[in-house]
């Protein structure tokens, strides 16, 4: 191959090797790509391979063609069509074999010099090699070469000719004799042998397509068409044959020759080449001249015709295997839809393989699971035993890990949830507090009668101060000094209230600061503690604080410089301390030591860099604004807050919005951000106003949740899930399902009346409560006639299974064991809802166990696996 | 970290679709065998083919479960016209002891005269409902009047889409803020035929579904699309498998009490990503919204994730056809995994900006304009995964050293 056109043969045997042929021959081996290995002469072909090139040949100028010999041995041999019409045999690296060094150099040379177009290899008959030229005028065109035959001595005179042209060749490699000649007065331009006759000759001639039988020669079946260059065969269909003419494809069968079964659409650009896949049916490749991009018809999907109409479909795709124009392709002979690509322009090799569509599709339960080709894969994320304790899990696992850890469910040390969600999450954290200290507040409320205070604990602190009044204002003294602080302290009884929610100050008094300081020395929160003593305008608070905290074990020792710093505080405008630490403040990495200056150094009543410093806790900055804020900037501040929370869906804002339409509204941002719809759920169930959870965007969160809760299968979590809300919202329990009727009478028998004789309307009627019922639930209350029997123990139902005496007391409820529950269900009422048999359900399990078919004689119903669902165990049993 | 492991499937031919039950306990494939395998997870975690049978004359496309509560229910589609509905019947031999379950057809849906691409089941309190889409651009909502009788089922409404439809996704969302709404792909090549995604909206006034919005900007063929579980959002996400990945938020505007027209919507487009290459052919949501998972033409499983800024980004590759060796050992092997890939932190980092997050203007009118297929965002705004498939040994490598050192990177810059 000339110059520019080059192209790429993939070897029959070694299915590392291959060759690429242009000007010259080059062999190239695949590897894996290790940097160790990476040496001169080793190209990079994609991420994980290279290609070593093992050997050039370059013996064989005006290469026109090349066809790799398909036989084992001799391993390497090649036959290279020039020209001029010659083939010849060479061979790339060192061949020991005798039988290829004979091969190697010989020449078949036609009579007349024109251009050899093609060559192909017998597949089966290895020792032919069809070789297809130009036209010369009358001469044949369709070459078939033995290789094995010896130098012959009729054709010396021609070779005589020849050697004029190449005088160093050995005379005894030159065949001139042909062993058939075909194809005369026309041209041929590729050529294939048929598959499912190694004596078939398909080649496309000029403006005809033929099939030569080496049988008989004389004859050929044809059929006109221009589509005739490149001709392939289908390796997995050997009727089926692909050509094409410029940018059509034609797609023949040979048993139906007379015309195309199919054409695939034209492309604008003529095609270079057009290749089966030979892993895979029916996958066709096209490339076009100056394209990088490599089509690819999948025709494997052409059934069968039903009726008249034949529906030939093709799926058609495009793929890129590298970035410049492509010069050719190749496919790997036996590796899964992998190719090699050259590119047009430099020569540049690229290992690719076509994918398959992978389909894919997550589980409920955070597993993924692709079909590739013909095979599936399924990848979970790994279980919390890995180092995956560090990593951020998805919002879907964390949800599990925390139904599990029973999260939401503690309703008296509110706070703990967030332990129970993980508590690593900060915001969690303020959430549960929040809730936490408006439910000590409402309580409190409660014991002082405060009916009124009690509701609007739960609205949040931005409508708290809204309806303050009575504010009072102090100046306080620094403490432990005579000199008075230039700022102003408000109080009023909905501040205090305020400063409660935000945790500064306890349920016990409601001035002392120092429980809350202590509580944070003891979490190790230094700063915080130092900022909220100072806050409280006691100076040597704070700084006794530092000190600690620079004290303690694997303390900061710059909290002992920022004490110093402290404790040169002055109120002198003009002061040199004040210049430097409203200037150097800026600089301190923790947000409260940044405060605790910035309050020293601001003016009264503008303390913005407190106010706005966002990394400092909300509840801390709004405790702050509500010591020092006056009534007109508070709500000011505190709706401009709200609405910064609300937007980012923070859930410290809770404490501001508190559970009102506002905190539904934060909420929605927030799950609109994580899709934690459980903390949503539990957080809108903790306030218990109703008009919360008739919103209908809580109606959906909880909704949604239980149906996760089923997804996951934890029915046992979505039940307790249940009666937690049912006790908050009595409105979402459900109504009774089943009623049992009486056969006779068609009243409900009530079992719970045996309990509670009280309610049951039915047994007062006829005169009987107390001690007489409970021995009588074996017959209907209504009218007296005994309950259908069980199917096992041929008792009537409502006899108390003998392991267990009597139907229980309702106080019994209070202490079940596990044992003890499992006996309260056996002898309920079961039935199967197909056979309608049934017994005790105790009973019932237990022939089950052993058994698949009903217990009733002649019923052959499979009652227990009638439901798939309901075989499903459900994972969080505990 | 995602480990990967082989199950051997024993489909003859190429499996076109996987779909999981309701609860993830039961899987169903199809291929283009023409079969439907019904897969059953045991107590340990491993899969058994419990049913195996011949659904079609043709490649089988699709195959679906409808919500456990109408039993267990399949319904599948092909390449011969049909769509079909299974039902799993306990059957009078002693088929469970040996593991196999024995499914019937209830009943094929012979509407279609072309072949029918994708099945679905519309979203269960909507009552049991079917829906298909076809080659001929049709789409055709089923109902089955009586759950107890899979046998009947009637055409209840067909909407033609006009262009060749490839796939569907209803929108999940059981809220009764947003009526019943699904998303039409159409995977027909011609960029000047507009908009390859519609979305149709059911009206109740007419009580017809009426087309709400058509993606403008997706001019090039659609192969899959997905709405996100809605999980009580307020807004919808919708997932588009096209030449790229990319990731739709539909805002519901609200509408005044007054006007009876379908919703409209605000549409933003919050994530493209172009890393698969040429074509993506599938898109899949997990339970939550918050993982999306996408496959394409580089033969690469794609996880994406969101941080809290919305951000969209690119936390796995897996190589989808596993390694060479993975088939013969039948061991579970690790996946080249990158979870959190290091080095797209470190460039984003360098880079200083948002990685895969850029907004347009709804309805953006340049973008439609330019009409080509590449409708791509300047380089500069593709979130740039490409470090990752240029060297993908020597990064999961990295990854898994640094991943502690990673997870404080991509918190922080949650927050």
């Amino acid at each position: 191959m000339s110059g520019s056109k080059s192209d790429i043969l993939w070897s029959p045997h070694h299915p590392d090797r291959y060759v690429i042929c242009d000007s010259e021959l080059g062999l190239y081996r695949i590897g894996p790509a290790g940097c160790a290995e990476l040496k001169a002469g080793t190209v990079p072909l994609s991420g994980e391979t290279a290609a070593t090139l093992l050997a050039i040949n370059s013996d064989t100028p005006y290469m026109k063609c090349v066809a790799w010999y398909p036989k084992q041995e001799p391993e390497c041999l090649l036959a290279v069509g020039q020209a001029n019409g010659r083939v010849v045999l060479t061979s790339l690296g060192q061949s020991h074999n005798s039988a290829c060094k004979e091969l190697v150099g010989k020449e078949f040379v036609p009579k007349h010099a024109r251009q050899c177009n093609t060559l192909a290899w017998n597949p089966v008959d290895s020792n032919l090699l069809a070789a297809g030229l130009d036209k010369h005028r009358a001469d044949f065109s369709v070459l078939i070469w033995d290789i094995s035959s010896k130098f012959s001595p009729e054709a010396s005179v021609s070779a005589e000719k020849i050697r004029l042209s190449s005088s160093d060749l050995d005379p005894s490699l030159v065949v001139t004799k042909p062993l058939y000649d075909l194809g005369q007065n026309d041209a041929c331009l590729s050529l294939c042998w048929l598959l499912r006759d190694p004596k078939l000759l398909l080649a496309g001639m000029h403006r005809n397509l033929a099939v030569f039988d080496l049988r008989n020669t004389s004859q050929k079946t044809f059929v006109n068409t221009k589509a005739i260059q490149g001709v392939t065969v289908d390796p997995h269909f050997p009727d089926r044959v692909a050509s094409f003419f410029e940018g059509q494809v034609a797609i023949w069968d040979l048993r139906k020759f007379e015309k195309p079964v199919l054409t695939l659409t034209e492309q604008p650009k003529p095609l270079t080449k057009v290749a089966w896949c030979p892993t895979r049916t029916g996958l066709l490749a096209t490339l076009t001249r100056d394209s990088n991009i490599i089509r690819l018809y999948d025709m494997q999907h052409t059934p069968t015709p039903i009726g008249d109409e034949t529906e030939p479909t093709i799926i058609e795709r495009s793929v890129q295997p590298c970035d410049g124009l492509i010069g050719t392709f190749a496919w790997h002979p036996s590796r899964q839809n992998r190719m090699v690509v050259v590119s047009a322009t430099n020569r540049a090799m690229t290992d690719f393989t076509v994918f398959e569509r992978i389909s894919l599709a997550w589980s409920a339960t955070t597993s993924l699971m692709w079909a590739c080709g013909r095979h599936l894969y399924e990848c979970a994320e790994d279980g919390p035993e890995g180092a995956q304790g560090l990593l951020e899990q998805d919002i879907a696992t964390k949800m599990r890990q925390r139904a599990q850890s029973r999260y939401g469910h503690d309703t008296v040390q509110v706070w703990r949830n967030h332990l129970l969600a993980g508590g690593n999450d900060s915001q969690l954290k303020s959430l549960w507090f929040d809730l936490f200290y408006m439910k000590q507040c409402a309580e409190d409320a409660e014991l002082k009668l405060q009916g009124n205070k009690q509701a609007i604990v739960y609205s949040g602190i931005k409508n708290i101060v809204k309806t303050s009044s009575g504010t009072t204002e102090s100046r306080k003294c620094w403490s432990g000094s005579e000199r008075q602080t230039e700022a102003t302290r408000f109080h009023s009884e909905e501040r205090g209230l305020a400063l409660r929610l935000c945790g500064w100050m306890g349920r016990a008094s409601d001035v002392d600061v120092e429980p809350f300081l202590r509580s944070l020395e003891q979490e190790r929160e230094w700063e915080r503690a130092a900022a909220v003593a100072l806050f409280n305008l006691d100076i040597r608070r704070a700084i006794q604080i530092l000190n600690r905290g620079a004290m303690a074990e694997k303390g900061d020792l710059n909290l002992n410089v920022v004490a110093m710093a402290l404790s040169g505080y002055t109120d002198e405008k003009a002061s040199l301390w004040r210049e430097m630490c409203s200037s150097l403040r800026l600089q301190l990495n923790n947000p409260y030591l940044c405060v605790m200056f910035a309050f020293l150094t601001s003016e009264p009543g503008a303390y913005d860099g407190v106010l706005y410093e966002s990394s400092v806790a909300v509840r801390d900055r709004v405790a702050f604004a509500s010591m020092f804020l006056n009534d007109a900037q508070l709500p000011r501040y505190v709706d401009k807050l709200t609405n910064e929370m609300k937007e980012a869906g923070n859930l410290e804002g809770i404490l501001l919005t508190g559970l009102t339409k506002d905190g539904v509204d934060l909420m929605e941002s927030y799950v609109d951000r994580t899709g934690d719809v459980q903390t949503a759920s539990f957080c809108m169930l903790k306030g218990s106003p109703g008009e919360v959870l008739k919103d209908p965007r809580v109606q959906c969160w909880i909704e949604n949740y239980r149906n996760l809760l089923d997804a996951w299968r934890f029915w046992h979590k979505r039940a307790e899930f249940d009666i937690h809300r049912g006790k908050l919202d009595p409105t979402s329990k459900p109504l009774a399902q089943v009623f049992v009727s009486c056969n006779f009478c068609g009243k409900s028998i009530s079992y719970s009346c045996a309990a509670m004789p009280h309610q049951g309307r039915g047994f007062s009627q006829y005169g009987v409560s107390g001690s007489p019922t409970k021995s009588k639930v074996t017959s209907c209350p209504g009218c007296r006639k005994p309950l259908p029997r069980c199917a096992l123990c041929l008792m009537n139902m409502g006899t108390p299974v003998s392991s267990c005496a009597g139907t229980g007391k309702s106080d019994d409820k209070v202490d079940l064991t596990r044992e003890n529950k499992l006996a309260q269900f056996n002898n309920w009422f079961t039935w199967c809802h197909n056979c309608r048999h049934g017994g005790h359900a105790g009973h019932m399990l237990s022939w089950f166990r052993d058994h698949t078919e009903c217990p009733v004689s002649a019923c052959t119903c499979r009652c227990m696996q009638l439901d798939t669902t309901g075989n499903l165990e459900p994972l969080d049993s505990s | 970290m995602f480990v990967a492991r082989s199950i051997a499937a024993d489909h003859k031919d190429l499996i076109h679709d996987v779909s999981y039950d309701f609860h993830g306990r039961r899987m169903a494939t199809c291929s283009s065998d023409q079969s439907v395998k019904v897969w059953d997870k045991s107590e340990n975690g491993e899969w058994h083919c419990t049913a195996s049978w011949k659904t079609h004359s043709g490649s089988v496309w699709r195959v679906t479960w409808a919500h456990p509560e109408f039993g267990q229910v399949l319904a599948s589609c092909s390449f011969d016209r049909t769509a079909a509905v299974w039902e799993e019947i306990v059957g009078e031999s002693n088929d469970k002891q040996r593991g196999q379950s024995h499914w019937i057809k209830r009943t094929t849906l012979v509407d279609s005269r072309t072949s029918v691409t994708d099945v679905k089941f519309a979203p269960k309190h909507m009552g049991l409902m079917l829906t298909t889409c076809s080659a001929d651009g049709v789409v055709r909502i089923y109902e089955a009047p009586d759950v107890m009788n899979l046998s009947q089922w009637s055409l209840q409404h067909e909407i033609s889409c006009k262009l060749s439809c490839s796939c569907i996704s209803w929108n999940p969302s059981s809220s009764r803020a947003h009526p019943p709404m699904f998303a039409v792909g159409s995977d027909d090549g011609n960029v000047t035929y507009g908009g390859k995604v519609q979305i149709y909206e059911y009206n109740e006034n007419t009580r017809k579904y009426a087309k709400a919005e058509t993606l403008a900007t997706i001019t090039d063929a659609v192969h899959d699309t997905a709405f996100a579980p809605n999980l009580g959002r307020s807004f919808h996400v919708l997932a588009i498998a096209t030449k790229d990945v990319r990731i739709f938020k539909l805002v519901p505007l609200r509408k005044e009490s007054t006007s009876t027209g379908p919703t409209k919507f605000e549409v933003q487009i919050v994530a493209q990503f172009d890393n698969h290459n040429s074509q993506v052919w599938r898109v899949s949501w997990n339970i939550t919204s918050t993982l999306l998972a996408s496959s394409g033409d580089d033969g690469c499983v794609r996880l994406w994730k969101a941080n809290y800024m919305d951000n969209w980004k690119c936390t796995g590759i897996l190589k989808g056809d596993g390694s060479p060796l993975t088939g013969s050992s039948g061991q579970p092997t690790v996946m080249r995994t990158v979870v959190g890939s290091s080095a797209q932190a470190s460039q984003n980092a360098l880079n200083g900006i948002s990685a895969g997050r850029y907004f347009f203007p709804p309805l953006d009118p340049p973008r439609a304009a330019t009409g080509h297929g590449h409708l791509l965002p300047p380089p500069s705004l593709i979130e740039h995964c490409d470090v990752e498939h240029n060297q993908p040994q020597q990064q999961s490598v990295s990854c898994r050293l640094s991943s502690r050192s990673l997870v404080s990177l991509s918190e922080s810059d949650g927050q």
